[in-house]
């Protein structure tokens, strides 16, 4: 393990074993009387977060981003591999970690609602091992941090659900742990509580230094707030770069041609390093899409290929662009449920639909 | 430490609660009490219809004999019930997450909030016992190191047990109805615990002390109803200490039996519920 991660899991293996009784099964339609199926939540997982860094751990349902974060907090074993906090193993020291660690988990639920805020702060920090005054004097100071002073006498069922929200952030801070694992902490808020939440994870790994691990759905959230992202899906990190290089990631494929018409298929049909064209009307202008391969030398041959053949056919150049990535399309083509050059559509099967 | 840390803060969170919601905790005891009441008048002034066993209770002492059983299968019903459907309940809201995550420890932080549970549960038992036994023109002789060391040691040897079914439903989520079976048997075995049980089947008789409640209730009654006085082979009545009484031994090893048992299971299914995915989850 590296010394300069606060958390690290190392290929980290995670399987989960669901028995079905009288189940139709998948394949055949017919029903079976037992079946046992295994889920993948974590294959070889192996990232780290470093102090003040917030780390996004993104990908669809079931991919394994919840069964990650309680595997750092212990409240899942690994199957292989080891989950270091601090440079303790979590399996050996699970106590001792959870001094260090503040966790979030659907967090509207983990509060006590009959109980006022500071309440619930004074319950949980004695319950995280914080007393006194030093306890009220924190409490208070989390309170006023995240916004909630005005309401900190007020039952907690009376709250809104981003203000329950706000304290579950603020429970997993009352014994002030370096890390911080957010499951989903934007999820069912409007946007301006979203937005709260996101000033609030920025402001405390930058003044205060915390290691934030951030899953979420939200790629606006994502892209927004975390310094890297690691895509997971079905139980693999298929990605795990510093947020900009991940947006580079497919930037250089797609390229978007205004012309003054459309050129007819069979014109631009068997350029060399051109995957696929596009043709769609963009805002009332003819736009050529261009996907091509990802190698920069057949990328320049498939470029000045493309546009020699525009200009033998007299078409007027308006504009050349690189199309570019958003964090949506970087992640939906990472996990194949977007159009790729590949599974676009191939030239001439819906140009018509496209250009309507 | 973290035990008494733990405790504090459940006993602020109970207390605070109670005081919250006063008007729910206050006609929650009176509710307790009429039903009760009700129960054991009913009992009395249909002495015809119930068993021969229990006729004689139109006898204060017998009534009284009766409804202390009832209270102590509430105690041990309320006990069992904090760690199964107690347990799911805090699965549900999301808190129990948040008990596993500290770092005093998933059992310490159950130990401290059935104490404090079971506080609050004596107190208002004792409460109920003492004013039925009024109503009733009962009588009850609160000798206090033996009726406290007796609700300490049932206590403990209820958790014990508990723990034990706790750990059951941390791994299975679905054990809430035979949980519930279990505890309607823990809540009758109180009632019907007498000294007879010497008189059962050898095999009978073994199982009957194994259930963590058979002998702590036939001490109980011995001290809060006979008054720790017991029948000598002269037929005279004289004083003989809870103490000295076999029931509480087989009180003490029961207690030591449970308590190990039922800790040791607990660790074990929560280390089981960690493997499979199931820790605090629902």
């Amino acid at each position: 393990m590296s010394s300069r991660y606060l958390v690290e899991l190392d290929h980290v293996h995670k399987a989960f074993c669901t028995r079905h009784f009288l189940q139709r099964d998948e394949d055949t339609g017919k029903r079976v009387f037992y079946k046992k199926r295994t889920v993948h939540a974590a294959r070889d997982v192996a990232f780290g977060i470093q102090p003040g860094e917030i780390f996004g751990l993104l990908g669809p349902n079931g991919a394994g981003k919840t069964t990650t974060v309680k595997m750092i907090s212990g409240l899942v074993r690994p199957d292989r591999g080891v989950v270091y906090v601090d440079e303790l193993s979590v399996e050996k020291k699970r106590l001792e970690i959870l001094k260090r660690v503040g966790v979030v988990l659907e967090g509207t639920r983990t509060s006590i609602w009959p109980l006022t805020p500071l309440e619930n702060l004074v319950y949980y920090g004695n319950l995280k091992n914080v007393t006194g005054r030093t306890l009220k004097e924190r409490a208070k100071q989390l309170l006023e941090f995240i916004g909630l002073k005005d309401k900190m006498n007020i039952q907690v069922r009376r709250l809104s659900r981003g203000e329950k929200q706000k304290l579950a952030i603020c429970i997993a801070l009352i014994a002030d742990p370096p890390v911080i694992l957010l499951d989903e902490p934007t999820t069912g808020l409007d946007v301006q509580s979203s937005r709260n939440i996101k000033d609030k994870i920025i402001e405390m790994t930058r003044e205060q230094g915390k290691c934030v691990l951030v899953t979420t759905h939200d790629m606006h959230v994502a892209q927004e707030i975390c310094d890297r992202i690691g895509i997971i899906d079905k139980g693999r990190l298929i990605a795990c770069k510093p947020t900009e290089h991940l947006l580079e990631l497919f930037s250089d494929l797609v390229f978007e041609i205004r012309l003054d018409r459309l050129p007819p298929h069979a014109e631009l049909s068997g350029i060399p390093g051109v995957r696929n064209v596009e043709f769609l009307t963009e805002e009332g202008v003819p736009t050529l899409v261009v996907w091509v391969e990802d190698d920069a030398a057949k990328l320049s041959e498939a470029l000045y290929a493309t546009i020699e053949r525009l200009r033998q056919g007299r078409y007027l150049l308006r504009g050349v662009t690189q199309r570019q990535q958003t964090l949506e399309n970087v992640f939906l083509r990472l996990t194949n449920t977007a159009p790729t050059a590949d599974s676009a559509p191939r030239e001439g099967e819906s140009a018509e639909t496209k250009q309507e | 430490m973290g035990f008494f840390l733990v405790m504090k803060a459940e006993m602020v969170r109970t207390f605070i609660i109670m005081r919250r919601y006063w008007f729910r905790t206050i006609t929650g005891m009176i509710i307790g009490y009429a039903i009760l009441l009700m129960f054991v008048l009913g009992v009395m002034a249909n002495r015809q219809v119930v068993e021969q066993s229990i006729q004689d209770m139109t006898r204060g002492q017998d009534a009284t004999n009766w409804a202390l059983g009832f209270i102590i299968g509430m105690f041990a019903f309320g006990i069992i019930g904090m760690f199964t459907q107690g347990l799911q309940e805090l699965a549900q809201s999301g808190q129990l997450e948040q008990l596993c995550m500290s770092p005093h420890g998933l059992v310490t932080n159950f130990m401290a909030r059935t104490v404090v549970t079971s506080i609050s549960n004596i107190l208002t038992s004792a409460l109920m016992i003492w004013l039925i036994s009024r109503s009733v023109k009962g009588t009850l002789h609160a000798d206090f190191v033996p009726t406290v060391t007796l609700l300490a040691l049932t206590y403990s040897n209820l958790i014990g047990f508990g723990f034990m079914f706790g750990g059951l439903v941390l791994v299975f989520k679905q054990t809430g109805q035979i949980a519930m079976v279990v505890r309607l048997g823990i809540f009758g075995v109180p009632v019907l615990a007498s000294e007879r049980v010497e008189q059962l089947p050898i095999l009978l008789r073994i199982g009957a002390h194994a259930v963590p409640v058979t002998d702590a209730a036939i001490c109980i009654k011995y001290v809060l109803i006979q008054g720790q006085m017991a029948v000598n082979d002269a037929g005279e009545e004289v004083f003989r200490s809870v103490f000295t009484h076999p029931s509480f031994y087989y009180l003490l090893v029961n207690c030591v039996f449970w308590t190990i048992v039922g800790v040791a299971c607990f660790r074990l299914m929560e280390d089981w519920s960690r493997s499979k995915g199931t820790l605090g989850a629902y």
